[in-house]
């Protein structure tokens, strides 16, 4: 048997060291000739009776990083998707329920692709060096598990635990892991395969606990009551933007119930669908490659936020001027993804700072200033303003704003808001673009846009947001814009170029 | 087409859906019996003729469970021909179980049906029955699930009743309900509810509180007020409706339906079978309908209901001398009576469910038989029942007396 990325270390005793060790590269990585190996030495394995117990262990620096991403977005079909998110999830299934007691052996970083990894061994040591944390990113901003983590977690750990886990940024130690439940035991790291060794001998044909009788029906009293409040809870926090929460949750529940084989056929599915979603992809490659490999001038990103902030937040006061109640462009800043609505955007940087980028010679637009001046309500500092405030609290929206500014009676849909906030926004962050010193590459500026700026993630970026929406279309519906709302839907010839 | 006749319509009392409520030590099984039963004898009739129970039930497990309808034909000692099927649509259930009933006479494939419904609510919470509608996150997210007293306060904010407006529904319901039983208006319908050695039970709607005033009520905080701001009901459903700023929370417990246990039961028979047993014809079924509507705000289904019907019938709305809306919140009452421009002087003219209380699959049956006997009692002709219904439904039926 020829391996290239994996070599299995065979001991007197019948203990197989499998060695990570995936070929030309830095790190252990998932990717199609390592599950070919992966695959070729279970088989040997399980076919091997003399063979005891597995010891999972690499021989780089970091223990394990997960699915290579280049290589998922190679696949191309969902077929070729689904097949190979299967057919590892399926070995490591076969692993764990050989009867054969694998262990973990864990020194080095690992991701959460390399989380899923270890799960399926019955037991996980990890050495005590500095060098080994599990690193978890937000799975929001990123791809859903993969590898049976949507299955097993949630039997290891618990349901509540698991999606805490994963949504949100952490650098999990050891020791951190250990009171996670992540991991069973932590040593030093000289006698990190010995120990391994000795649980192997001590411990025979073990059950994983989601192959023993678990009580995790989804409708318990106690877990049908967590699930409708956090559905509500998750799809208020990110409206319909960020695919791969839904998808996290939804693979939880539907797994729970069923058993561990059904429900990694159910992840493996999910995952093929949001592999495919042109959103969640877009933003992935954004956030994995767009990381300028240059230094930028911070200040310039500064300025450039400054602007952008206070650009939405005056195009929000525009709108109210038209008419529009401040609800409706309230909700539609939520809606494509910024965490608070223009109309609070300016209470919170003040609607002084504001004025710059208003019209004061329009009579309405002074007219609302200069109310808004005399009664003393310039912000959240004053704690009054569009809105007013109790304290840190936001409290609704000022009483008196309708009578200053009446609603009109036919109010827009709000996607032509949204679309309005948008497009807006994107001309303001494209026209400080074109002026930018040193950043010159549309991958970074999208990058930087998200993550410097506050653009909302899920569009991969003000330039691949345009790309996915059809450029022409843009360019035309901006002249459309700048007709009847002016200079700053008018797209500069540079700006042209470059989109 | 044949007619569907209604022949009798019975209901046992309301009692307090909770431990220390009258009914609970009755089983849901025993509830179904006892109108069924009742049914049976005051029209005398040999029940080997009934070729089908049909029975409302929203929870149907545990001792709901199994298709309690059989198990109510069983228990009541009716002759092993007669079928029973339980049905779910969740607060129109006994509604849509007459309906049903109805259908299988006015089709021929039936003679004689029973209609009705049953829920003990306190011995089988709302919620047993679990759902994919609001647990499974697919569904719920596309559905942008909301608990349902998130939709009756979206209801109440979006069409703007206060909580003055709905306190004062409430307020009229209580006295409407205290004055029908001050006048015995339900008798013809009610039964007593007797144990195994005809000890009575239950035999008086124990739900009411007759005392209450605006004042009273000022003094209820809203129900759904911390669950919507704290659980991202409030969130999801503005994601729902963008044109509201914030959700008002108005309802409460003293201006939504209460939580009871009950059972009731329609006969339901063609002409031939009624000559039969020589039976009075009290109504005719003249149209139905259920339809679906925007599940979020979930309650605006009657009115929808209530027109489809109304088509059917080729009738308006002003044809209806008097409507029973079930008050499962005040705003959905207010909003029916908006959108029908029906006045309030024909709207459930003996209370409703605010005062009397709502038990779940029952409901429907139960308004029905009391809107009947309300207009013979008032010598009046036609009646339409209506209920909203969960995951945004509505079902109505129309009746006319003979």
């Amino acid at each position: 048997m020829k391996l290239e990325n994996i070599r299995l270390d065979i001991d007197k005793i019948g203990i197989c060291n499998l060695i990570l060790d995936t070929k030309s590269s830095e790190i252990n990585v998932f990717n199609e000739s390592v599950i070919n190996d992966l695959s070729k030495a279970t088989e040997f394995i399980l076919d091997n009776p003399k063979i005891i117990g597995i010891i999972i262990s690499s021989a780089k620096k970091s223990f394990h990083n997960g699915y290579d991403l280049n290589y998922l977005y190679s696949l191309k079909s969902s077929k070729d998707i689904f097949e190979t998110i299967y057919l590892l999830s399926s070995i490591l299934r076969k692993l764990e329920s050989s009867g054969k007691t694998i262990v973990s052996a864990i020194s080095g970083s690992l991701n959460l692709g390399g989380l899923e990894l270890i799960l399926h061994s019955h037991y996980k040591i990890s050495d005590d060096s500095k060098n080994t944390n599990i690193i978890i990113n937000n799975i929001k901003y990123d791809l859903s598990p993969n590898t049976g983590g949507t299955q097993r977690l949630p039997r290891l750990i618990g349901i509540s635990e698991t999606l805490d886990l994963l949504l949100k940024d952490e650098i999990i130690s050891p020791k951190a892991a250990l009171e996670k439940k992540l991991i069973n035991e932590i040593t030093e790291k000289d006698n990190l395969i010995s120990k391994c060794k000795e649980y192997i001998i001590k411990n025979k044909e073990l059950l994983q606990p989601w192959d023993q009788k678990q009580n995790l029906s989804p409708f318990s009293s106690k877990n049908l009551g967590y699930f409708i409040s956090k559905i509500a809870m998750l799809h208020a926090e990110n409206s319909d933007l960020y695919h791969s929460v839904k998808i996290l949750i939804s693979c939880i529940f539907e797994g729970l119930n069923t058993d561990i084989n059904s429900g990694l056929k159910i992840e493996a599915r999910h995952f093929t669908w949001l592999l495919n979603n042109k959103e969640n992809r877009s933003m992935v490659k954004t956030l994995k490659f767009g990381k300028p490999d240059t230094s930028f001038d911070k200040n310039e990103i500064e300025s450039i936020k400054k602007s952008f902030e206070k650009n939405y937040a005056a195009e929000g006061v525009k709108l109210l001027i038209e008419g529009i109640t401040p609800a409706l462009i309230e909700n539609a800043g939520k809606r494509i993804g910024f965490l608070n609505g223009p109309l609070t955007t300016t209470d919170k940087i003040e609607l002084q700072s504001v004025i710059s980028e208003l019209d004061s010679k329009d009579a309405p637009v002074a007219a609302l200033i200069r109310s808004m001046q005399k009664l003393n309500r310039n912000g959240y500092s004053k704690r009054k303003g569009f809105y007013n405030y109790e304290g840190d609290k936001k409290l609704k929206i000022w009483n008196g704003l309708e009578e200053l500014i009446p609603s009109r009676k036919n109010q827009p849909k709000i996607s032509e808001v949204e679309k309005r906030l948008l497009f807006s926004c994107i001309n303001n962050i494209l026209f400080n673009y074109s002026k930018l010193s040193k950043l010159k590459n549309k991958n970074f500026y999208d990058y930087i846009s998200i993550k410097e700026i506050g653009f909302p993630a899920w569009t991969g970026g003000p330039f691949t947001w345009v790309k996915n929406y059809n450029v022409k279309n843009f360019i035309r519906e901006n002249k459309e814009y700048a007709e009847t709302l002016g200079s700053r839907f008018i797209m500069s010839e540079n700006i042209f170029k470059e989109i | 087409m044949k007619e569907a006749i209604i022949y009798d319509a019975v209901r046992t009392p309301r009692g307090k859906g909770k431990k220390s409520g009258s009914l609970n030590e009755v089983s849901p099984v025993q509830l179904a019996s006892k109108v069924l039963k009742a049914i049976e004898k005051r029209s005398n009739i040999d029940t080997s003729d009934v070729d089908d129970v049909v029975l409302g039930c929203v929870h149907p497990t545990n001792e709901q469970g199994a298709d309690i309808a059989r198990s109510a034909v069983l228990e009541s000692k009716w002759d092993q021909t007669v079928s029973g099927v339980q049905v779910d649509r969740f607060c129109a259930s006994g509604l849509e179980a007459v309906n049903i009933a109805a259908s299988q006479v006015m089709s021929g494939q039936a003679d004689m049906s029973v209609g009705g419904g049953v829920e003990s609510m306190s011995r089988v919470p709302m919620g047993s029955s679990g759902g994919a509608w609001m647990a499974d996150p697919t569904v719920a997210y596309n559905a942008y699930f909301v608990p349902q007293g998130i939709s009756a306060d979206l209801l109440a904010t979006k069409y703007g009743y206060s909580r003055t407006d709905v306190d004062s529904y409430a307020v009229d319901s209580q006295k409407r309900a205290v004055n029908a039983w001050k006048e015995n208006r339900f008798k013809k319908s009610i039964i007593s509810v007797e144990d195994q050695n005809q000890l009575t039970i239950l035999d008086k709607d124990e739900y009411m509180r007759p005392n209450t005033t605006m004042q009273s009520l000022a003094s209820l905080d809203p129900s759904f007020a911390h669950i919507g701001k704290n659980h991202g009901f409030d969130d999801v459903a503005i994601l729902k409706y963008p044109e509201i700023g914030s959700i008002e929370h108005v309802h409460h417990a003293g201006n939504s339906s209460g939580i009871v246990d009950g059972a009731a039961a329609v006969l339901i028979g063609n002409k031939e079978i009624g000559d039969k047993y020589e039976l009075k014809p009290r109504a005719k079924i003249r149209s139905f309908a259920s339809i679906g509507s925007e599940p979020t705000i979930m309650l605006t289904g009657p009115a929808d209901s209530a027109e489809k019907a109304l088509k059917r019938a080729k009738m308006t709305a002003s044809d209806i001398d008097l409507y029973e809306m079930n008050e499962a919140f005040a705003a959905v009452v207010l909003r029916f009576m908006e959108a029908l421009k029906v006045d309030h002087s024909k709207v459930n003219v003996n209370g409703g469910a605010i005062a009397l209380g709502h038990p779940l699959g029952a409901t429907g049956a139960m308004i029905l038989g009391t809107v009947l006997d309300e207009l013979e009692r008032r010598d009046l002709s036609t009646g339409l029942i209506t209920l909203c219904v969960g995951a945004g439904m509505g079902t109505a039926t129309i009746i006319e007396r003979m």
